[in-house]
């Protein structure tokens, strides 16, 4: 299943920090092996300031309580720094703990720099530094820490540049906390910034686009009103072209968000519109499966699509995740997949045949032959599926109501009349008859003549 | 004439009679021969020696009679002897008329002369009793040669010209051509050695030297002896030299001075003379009595004296600007040696820039006086005013203007065609400097110029490019040893050694990378990056078409949607249009190629609706018979043609739109038999239309009637007889993965079929089985039943499947004809109802009361509905307003005019008589509104002239 995991994909648009969370999933579903996997994780770490969480996992990796000399090295440098940064960003950290001081600020930006320069000797050196203080203390992976001045840096900060840095970091922080509604604030903060801002290139700006919605899926794949929130942004016009452009894997999150949600069924014509434009540049079992039902209306194709689809969202680190009740291990998203997409596949199925033998259609729906009549019974019942079942041949037999001809007619000129008559009235009211209104009037009667005459 | 026609004829008679009276019969056609052409020689020469040779010829015939007939003559012996000795005098005695007429540049004599001499040669071969032509045949031939390059290159003096002599020219141009071919391998022989022809010249003098006196003696009256000796051992000498440097330098005298000025000492020679030499030709551009090429010539042997190489530099530039200047007219282009020179030049140059890198080559820049006379040792940039990137454009163009000129079929295109590389070479390495000084700007307008030269190529095209380029100097000398010749001898013998001597720096071979998609993409990201907008723009739609002939349809189509091209193209440069436009064509061969019909119809369909594709791909010029071109814009139309080894395969072109529209076009008409639904392509359904109206159909010849006659199979659902049809076709041999793509027709076919099928006959069946719908269709089960359920899906089938039987179950929901009509009607009274409550509303200004909203408009069928009959709405209003709509279309001008007109011309002639009647009627209604709306424009009047002309 190897060939349809994007983490790597996934990870040139992440943070370093976030690439965690992916890795430790492929390490639980065992994809890869465990080694290759921890030297990942060390790399990874190489970058960070999380030195012991690397000594921890070289010492697993290479079954050895020795750590190379770099490690070692590196510790104490993370060590010092970390000093020499809280320090300098002492005098402010030191203002903002005290609940009382803080309120003296107020929501003028300049009055409280002017403030703290006054009174407390807090100038912006002080207040960089407080940047660089939070920026190291998510290195090291005290992300709440970082969080709570990152905050407060926004509060005082005037460099937009730098503010818009800042809400990248919280947002990051936020995730890693799983704090969602925050996060899902800073989200749409920082989206807002980005819509509105002016970028030195349109590339650039796509590049961010991408990134926050690389950054997004942990949100909406773990809030509960996400399901709405990733269809809503990835189908606004702007970041569907960014994902036609740049960042095509995506397609999969937003395909299985559509199949997933029911009332965003509408979606779906637009959603396959833009597959079968970039079949060509991304395609997995979930796109395909959609395909096959709904372009190529090969159901066999679907069927056997949607084995695979399972085992792509149990191995997705966004699509699969797990929730422990009591002793069971669920994935609930797998669950509403499959169970939507059958519903896709009967529906469709229904729409064009007219007599269904139901115990092919259980072998279909992955269902015992009576699971399959209790099934489709309730969806008859429930006023869903217009059709009766056959159970001497066992078959279900549809009902076919095309409207009758003449009733369209009939109904497409009814309004007519009642107009007409109102214009003649009017225009009779102001000057003389209205030739045209009676000439359409009796146009109209000798069309419903005809009828009667049909 | 009278006389003397009829002598001749006497003659004749007296010859045959002679002849018959001698009992010879084979001799007697050249007797004839013989006595009209001494007969003419003495009719129009009034040189007073000619009545001599006249005379000579005439005993000369019984003499050789005498000789041919047999030996009964007994003073045979001598007879051929002198003979002999006579033919050769004679000839000499030509050759020495020629030279003379050479020299006072009298072309009617020279014309006469040269054939005399033609006339003579038979002779002397005759008499010489050998098949080899006289070497100083040979020789009068290379000299005449030279000297008419020289006097047809000499444009000036060619002016001056009276206009007698000017036609002798002409005249005297094609005739040597045509003579000189059969002799080449001698003529050629001859400017490789003349001494060995020159030896036997010697010795046929010494030996004429006794003889010859009277000869001379003729000659004398016009010319002194001594001089003609002189000009004869001036001539011998020169033919020593290049044949071609021989003349050249005997003309320019004024070149010869200054060789001698400058050959007195090189020592001598300094910075100023050179630079006051320089600035005196430089001065001379232009004025009357300068030759072209005399100044390159000068400027020329100007390098090779330069003292610095900053000098020889600016000189150089001087040099190349002046071979551009060689070709005055704008249609004209550079002579091919001429560029080749150019070209090595422009290497040359580069060579300087890059041995001395303090050299510094800008247009912003003034320079002051002496910045050239700063040597090479000079430390700090010296500025040299030049301008490289238009050097190469205009390099670019004038290769281009040659291909344009020449006719693609002969062996010169094919020539001129293997010089491409030499072109890449001075490009790469002009982008290479330009890179290397950092001036990226322009960079990116060469680079441009290299993707404009690549870019239409193949990967197999490519590589034999590479193949070509990669070859060792030798190999493609062969072709052109001539012109490979040439430059060694220049570079030979021409004056001292230069003063400055250039080492080849620069590489002389382009170096191509392994795929033309590496080299277009390396070129491309320089572009991208530095180019400016027209560069971008033209460099983008370079590399849609190279990805498009690459079969990558879906990057391709990525790439133009995302340029968004489409929506700035209008306002482009012509030039650019067009290449739009062929990206347009290869992108549609491409999704054609691909499988995508629909695609590959929506590219080509707006290049096909206008009927002048030719013009638009700017591969041939179309005529048109409604719209006459003036010369200005046919002339302009003619200089951006494309060469044709770029030209798209138009044939394949307009079968792959045909066949398109066939598949799309035939299944939307078999679903559309009441209401005539919007059709997809309207050239497609004029093309049918015409092609049903013929009474007897023949075998299809063209591409047209191959598509129509599949059509028509297809109509019927003949899926077989469709694809043989097409499958007939000439043009599939030019595409590359050709069963691929005549395998996917196949499959395409069979489904339209199918739904063809369908959609005419679904209404005779109750039912119809899926095992059935396979074995007529020869489609897989799973296949058909995708496109069945697909048909069911979009409601364009009223069935559904009856799944344990496989069976597709037809609902009678057909509507009646009267019920298709009604809903039509139904449709149009609520359009008319909405506007008259719109016309309501415009004059009372309030909306009407208790009337619901009115209905929207736009669902689907109903929508193009609407639309159709508000066309018919407008168009009936034309028809009573009149003259309003022809003067409309008589001021649209062009193109929709003449469409309309052809359309009119259409239905005139395939009605035949009983279509008449309505057509007279027709044409009277719109007389009459004609005559009402007198008094409109010009262009309306004349339209309805022609109207009452043709009615």
């Amino acid at each position: 299943m190897a060939e349809h995991d994007l983490t790597a994909l996934m990870a040139a648009q992440l943070d370093r920090h976030l690439v965690f969370p992916l890795l430790e999933f492929l390490q639980e579903q065992q994809l890869y092996s465990e080694p290759e996997i921890l030297e990942a994780k060390i790399r990874l770490l190489s970058g960070t300031n999380m030195v012991d969480y690397a000594m921890d996992i070289h010492k697993s990796l290479h079954g050895t309580d020795d750590v190379p000399e770099d490690m070692v090295k590196r510790r104490s440098e993370v060590v010092s720094r970390l000093r020499s940064l809280e320090e300098a960003a002492a005098p402010l950290v030191a203002f903002l703990q005290n609940p009382q001081l803080v309120q003296e600020l107020r929501p003028d930006k300049q009055y409280n720099i002017h403030m703290l320069q006054e009174r407390y000797q807090i100038g912006p050196d002080q207040i960089e530094a407080l940047y660089q203080y939070a920026k190291f203390q998510f290195e090291c992976g005290n992300y709440s820490g970082a969080a709570d001045y990152l905050y407060q840096y926004r509060a005082l900060c005037t460099n937009s540049e730098r503010s818009v840095s800042a809400l990248w970091g919280k947002l990051a922080a936020e995730i890693l906390m799983q704090n969602w509604d925050v996060a899902l604030e800073e989200l749409n903060r920082l989206k807002e910034i980005i819509d509105s801002k002016n970028f030195s290139s349109p590339l650039n700006q796509l590049q961010n686009r991408i990134w926050l919605m690389h950054w997004a899926l942990f949100i909406f794949f773990n809030h509960e009103n996400g399901r709405n929130g990733i269809i809503d942004l990835f189908f606004q016009d702007r970041y569907l072209n960014a994902i036609q452009t740049n960042a095509h894997h995506l397609l999969r999150y937003l395909a299985a968000a559509v199949v997933v949600n029911k009332r965003r069924r509408n979606m779906l014509k637009e959603l396959i519109k833009v597959i079968q434009q970039e079949q060509h540049s991304y395609k997995d079992p979930i796109t395909e499966f959609l395909e096959c039902l709904y372009v190529n209306y090969d159901f066999d194709g679907a069927q056997q699509k949607l084995m695979e689809c399972e085992q792509v969202i149990l191995n997705d680190p966004f699509l699969g995740k797990r929730i422990e009740e009591g002793n069971f291990v669920t994935v609930p998203l797998r669950d509403e997949f499959l169970e939507n997409a059958r519903l896709f596949i009967f529906e469709t199925y229904c729409r064009i045949h007219r007599c269904i033998d139901i115990s092919m259609l259980s072998q279909k729906l992955n269902m015992s032959y009576d699971e399959a009549e209790l099934w489709i019974m309730n969806l008859v019942r429930s006023s869903k599926l217009d059709a009766r079942i056959d159970s001497v041949s066992g078959t279900l037999i549809m009902t076919t109501n095309h409207v009758n001809v003449h009733e369209q007619i009939i109904e497409s000129l009814k309004g007519l009349n009642m107009r007409t008559y109102m214009l003649a009235k009017e225009h009779r009211g102001a000057s003389s008859s209205s030739s045209a209104g009676n000439s359409v009037r009796i146009a109209e009667s000798t069309v419903l003549r005809r009828q009667g005459l049909v | 004439m009278d006389s003397s026609l009829s002598i001749v004829e006497a003659k004749e008679a007296a010859g045959t009679m002679a002849s018959r009276f001698w009992g010879q019969g084979d001799s007697e056609s050249e007797e004839e021969e013989e006595e009209v052409e001494s007969e003419q020689g003495s009719d129009s020469d009034d040189d007073g020696g000619r009545g001599d040779a006249g005379r000579s010829s005439g005993g000369n015939r019984y003499l050789k009679n005498q000789e041919d007939d047999s030996d009964e003559s007994d003073t045979g012996h001598r007879v051929i002897r002198s003979l002999r000795d006579k033919r050769n005098e004679e000839m000499r005695s030509i050759v020495d008329q020629m030279r003379n007429a050479m020299k006072i540049n009298d072309w009617v004599s020279l014309q006469e002369s040269f054939e005399k001499l033609n006339k003579h040669l038979e002779k002397v071969v005759r008499v010489n009793e050998s098949t080899e032509v006289p070497k100083m045949y040979i020789k009068a031939l290379v000299l005449l040669e030279d000297f008419l390059a020289e006097a047809l290159a000499n444009k000036e003096a060619k002016k001056k010209m009276s206009s007698s002599n000017a036609k002798a020219l002409n005249a005297m141009k094609q005739k040597l051509k045509k003579n000189n071919k059969q002799y080449e391998e001698q003529i050629q022989k001859c400017r490789d050695h003349p001494e060995s022809f020159e030896d036997e010249a010697a010795d046929d003098k010494d030996m004429d030297d006794d003889d010859d006196d009277d000869a001379d003696e003729s000659d004398a009256e016009i010319e002194d002896p001594d001089k003609i000796a002189m000009s004869e051992s001036e001539e011998e000498r020169d033919e020593d030299d290049d044949d071609k440097e021989g003349w050249e330098q005997k003309r320019s005298k004024k070149d010869k001075l200054m060789d001698k000025q400058f050959l007195k000492d090189p020592s001598e020679i300094t910075w100023d003379i050179v630079d006051k030499k320089l600035k005196e030709i430089v001065a001379s551009r232009g004025k009357k009595g300068t030759g072209r090429i005399e100044r390159v010539e000068q400027l020329t042997f100007l390098t090779r004296v330069a003292k610095t190489p900053a000098q020889k530099l600016e000189i150089l530039f001087h040099v190349i600007s002046a071979q551009f200047d060689v070709n005055p007219s704008l249609l004209g282009h550079m002579p091919v040696n001429v560029w080749k020179k150019c070209v090595n030049n422009m290497l040359l140059v580069l060579d300087i820039l890059q041995q001395y890198p303090n050299i510094v080559v800008d247009t912003s820049f003034e320079p002051d006086e002496k910045e050239t006379q700063k040597g090479a040792d000079y430390n700090g940039t010296i500025h040299v005013v030049g301008e490289l990137v238009a050097f190469l454009e205009r390099l670019d163009s004038e290769f281009l203007k040659t291909l344009q000129c020449t006719d693609p079929y002969t062996k010169d295109y094919v020539q001129r065609l293997r010089e491409e590389p030499l072109f890449l070479v001075v490009a790469q390495n002009v982008q290479d400097y330009l890179e290397r000084v950092g001036n990226l700007k322009a960079a990116a307008k060469v680079a441009l110029r290299r993707v404009e030269l690549v870019y239409y190529k193949p990967q197999e095209v490519y590589d034999a490019m590479r193949k070509l380029a990669e070859q060792p100097e030798d190999s493609l000398d062969d072709d052109d040893a001539e012109a490979g010749d040439e430059h060694q001898a220049i570079d030979d013998n021409r004056g001292p050694s230069p003063f400055i001597v250039i080492p080849e720096v620069v590489p002389r071979k382009p170096t191509f990378p392994e795929s033309g998609r590496t080299l277009m993409d390396g070129l491309m990201s320089l572009i991208y990056k530095y180019g400016d907008e027209r560069t971008k723009a033209r460099a983008m739609l370079c590399d849609i078409y190279h990805h498009a002939i690459s079969d990558e349809f879906s990057v391709a189509r990525d790439l133009l949607l995302m340029s968004h091209l489409q929506d700035g193209v209008q306002l482009m440069d012509i030039s650019s249009q067009i290449l739009f436009n062929r990206v347009m064509a290869q992108l549609g061969l491409c999704a054609f190629r691909a499988g995508l019909i629909n695609e590959a119809h929506g590219c080509l369909t707006e290049l096909y609706s206008t009927g002048r594709v030719k013009e638009l791909l700017a591969q041939g010029v179309q005529q048109s018979r409604y719209h006459e071109k003036t010369p200005e814009q046919e002339r302009l139309e003619r200089r951006r043609q494309m060469p044709y080894h770029m030209h798209i395969n138009l044939e394949l072109l307009e079968a792959t739109h045909l066949i398109c529209a066939m598949l799309i076009e035939v299944p939307n008409m078999a679903a559309s038999t009441y209401d005539k639904r919007r059709p997809m392509s309207r050239t497609f359904r004029r093309l049918l239309e015409v092609s049903e109206r013929q009474t007897f159909v023949g075998p299809p010849e063209n591409v047209r009637d191959h598509v129509m006659a599949a059509t028509r199979a297809l109509n019927k659902g003949d899926h077989q007889k469709a694809f043989s049809v097409i499958n007939s076709l000439e043009i599939w041999k030019l595409l590359r993965n050709r069963d691929h793509v005549l395998e996917m027709l196949k499959l395409k076919i069979k489904e339209e079929a199918l739904r063809t099928y369908l959609f005419s006959y679904s209404s005779c069946y109750e039912s119809l089985s899926l095992n059935q719908l396979t074995t007529m269709f020869d489609l897989s089960e799973q296949h058909a039943h995708s496109i069945v359920s697909k048909m069911m899906m979009h409601e364009e089938l009223h069935a559904s499947w009856d799944q344990p039987t496989k069976c597709i179950v037809f609902h009678s929901v057909d509507q009646t004809r009267l019920q298709g009509l009604l809903f039509q009607m139904a449709d149009k009274l609520s359009v008319l109802v909405e506007s008259n409550e719109r016309a309501y509303e415009a004059r009372t200004g309030g909306t009407l009361e208790g009337v619901p909203p009115p209905r929207r408009r736009g669902e689907g069928q109903d929508s193009s509905n609407m639309g159709k009959w508000q066309e018919n709405f407008v168009s009936s209003q034309g028809r009573q307003g009149g003259g309003n709509r022809f003067g409309y279309s008589g001021r649209g001008g062009g193109s929709g005019q003449s469409g309309g007109h052809q359309r009119d011309r259409g239905n005139q002639g395939s009605r035949g008589g009983y279509g008449g009647g309505s057509r007279f009627q027709d044409g009277r209604g719109r007389n009459q509104s004609g005559s009402s709306a007198r008094g409109g424009d010009g262009g309306a009047r004349m339209v309805n002239l022609n109207r009452v002309g043709r009615v």
